[in-house]
């Protein structure tokens, strides 16, 4: 998890930064009226972008993505909710890049995104959806213990938010701008130090799973716990109320967890 | 094209430190989540509103009346339909769903209210001065406020690339919306790729012009906390501490 510190040391990383966040916001603010969740969440094309944008830029693109849907919300919905918009969206961009190494969906030699094997695609997909999942968590969770919005209604539509464009338009969106990225020099790997960019160990490999299980249990618990406390998924999910303590504490679990296992990688 | 929502006027709440501004935004969140008596959410709307009228900022709320009224309206309608409660009116709606659909369409809307306030009095490069003066690293305030500023840059390529294409034949006007979206797509790529594009020689500007020779920047612009300052923080914790006592202690 170093370099999501050390790249701030990078001018070239701290303009991708800016560059991620401005084309992110870009693509949101023209889609805040479409409501889904008022105040909350809205029709989100730009989901697209966070997955892409992380898996090019690495830290650059996971900064980007939080700071990009915190400007996105300056344009009509600030509020509280943005605090945890701005991690569950780091995570949206951070979860996929780190599992992409890690998890060995991919072969060490084959580690460039450039969707040109069935396995670089299956490994997309199953990242995507991941970083979608744990950016519904935070969020979720987040807003379930301010008591506003209840978890198996906002996790359950934001994966669906998330996952749905970050496959369909992120797909041919990074296989479109890869090999442009990469003859640029501007794949974050060939921007940061050697040194700076983490070895790929047992102990990263670890961190990969375990971040794996606490999005799982995060999710998937909470909104077991979220249903067998009354509440619903999607819509229906309107008709309880949030501040449940055991969705709470299980998916704060998660959402921690997950934190704690971006530092083991 | 103005995409901001900055208002250049000199007012009492213009000349606020942004750090005060923030207060003040945060201290409205705290209140609006605390509450969900419509009353209270009413009194706080009449603070919120007049706090916007002393920085003669709520000529904003014309440019996002289609967000605020898209939010009270969905809440409404959503809550009406799922919340349950008693008495029935129609269907599953009740009175009591109303009720709750309409204090949540407001406690949202205050807290937008309260972020279009403070951006209307507060410039970018305040905040990003604010953001510094309260401990976030310079180079991250720095990626913010460019990315802020990029913003209307990048609408401005796309609607060139748009133009562009459109010259060459491009029908972007019709079909229904999802049709008229998805040709909107492809218009994407260039734009993402004309600003990445720019990466290489943006970082080498800015290195020749000094960005990260030291860690302790000087700034031109310069904010402190002035007595007008200090009572609207005074006021600003005094409202969150009755708050907090209401909700809380009685």
């Amino acid at each position: 998890m170093k370099e999501i510190f050390s790249m701030w040391k990078d001018t070239k990383m701290v303009v991708l930064v800016a560059l991620s966040a401005g084309i992110y916001a870009a693509v949101l603010i023209p889609f805040k009226g479409f409501v889904l969740i008022p105040g909350i969440t809205e029709f989100r094309p730009a989901s697209a972008l966070p997955v892409v944008l992380g898996l090019l830029f690495g830290p650059a693109g996971a900064w980007g993505a939080a700071i990009g849907n915190l400007i996105g919300d300056f344009f009509g919905s600030l509020g509280i909710g943005s605090t945890f918009g701005f991690v569950g969206n780091f995570l949206f961009a951070y979860v996929p890049y780190k599992l992409w190494r890690n998890l060995g969906l991919v072969s060490k030699e084959d580690m460039e995104p450039n969707l040109k094997s069935s396995k670089q695609i299956i490994a997309y997909i199953v990242v995507s959806i991941l970083g979608s999942a744990a950016c519904a968590l935070f969020i979720g969770w987040g807003l379930e213990i301010l008591g506003m919005v209840p978890f198996a209604a906002l996790a359950s539509i934001i994966t669906l938010n998330n996952s749905i464009p970050s496959i369909i338009l992120g797909m041919p969106l990074l296989i479109v701008l890869y090999p442009r990225i990469k003859k640029w020099d501007l794949l974050w790997t060939d921007i940061i130090p050697e040194a700076d960019v983490p070895a790929i160990t047992a102990k990263s490999r670890t961190g990969a799973v375990v971040m794996v299980a606490f999005i799982l249990v995060g999710l998937v618990g909470g909104l077991i716990a979220a249903v067998g406390g009354g509440q619903a998924l999607l819509y229906s999910g309107f008709a309880s109320t949030a501040g449940d303590a055991l969705v709470g504490i299980i998916a704060g679990i998660g959402s921690i967890g997950v934190l704690v296992a971006g530092f083991m990688q | 094209m103005e995409m901001f929502l900055y208002l250049d006027n000199d007012t009492f709440l213009h000349r606020l430190d942004p750090r005060t501004k923030m207060l003040v935004m945060l201290a409205t969140f705290v209140v609006a989540l605390m509450f969900y008596s419509l009353n209270t959410l009413l009194i706080l709307s009449a603070v919120v509103l007049i706090y916007g009228l002393v920085g003669k900022t709520l000529s904003n709320l014309k440019r996002i009346r289609f967000i605020l009224l898209m939010i009270f309206l969905f809440s409404v309608v959503l809550w009406s339909l799922t919340y349950g409660g008693e008495p029935k009116l129609l269907g599953p709606i009740s009175l009591e769903g109303i009720l709750y659909g309409i204090v949540i369409g407001i406690k949202f809307d205050i807290m937008i209210i309260a972020g279009m306030i403070f951006l209307s009095s507060t410039k970018v490069e305040e905040i990003s001065l604010g953001l510094v003066k309260i401990k976030v690293p310079y180079r991250g305030a720095f990626a913010f406020a460019t990315a802020i500023r990029m913003v209307p840059m990048i609408v401005a390529t796309s609607y060139t690339i748009s133009q562009a294409q459109r010259s060459r034949g491009l029908d972007l006007d019709s079909g229904n919306l999802v049709e008229r979206a998805k040709k909107y797509i492809p218009l994407l790529i260039p734009t993402i790729i004309s600003v990445i594009r720019g990466t290489n020689v943006f970082a080498m500007a800015l290195e020749s012009k000094g960005f990260g020779y030291s860690e302790d920047r000087t700034n031109y612009l310069q904010i402190s906390i002035k007595k007008g300052d200090l009572l609207v923080i005074f006021m600003a914790l005094v409202v969150i501490a009755i708050s907090v006592y209401y909700r809380f202690i009685i």
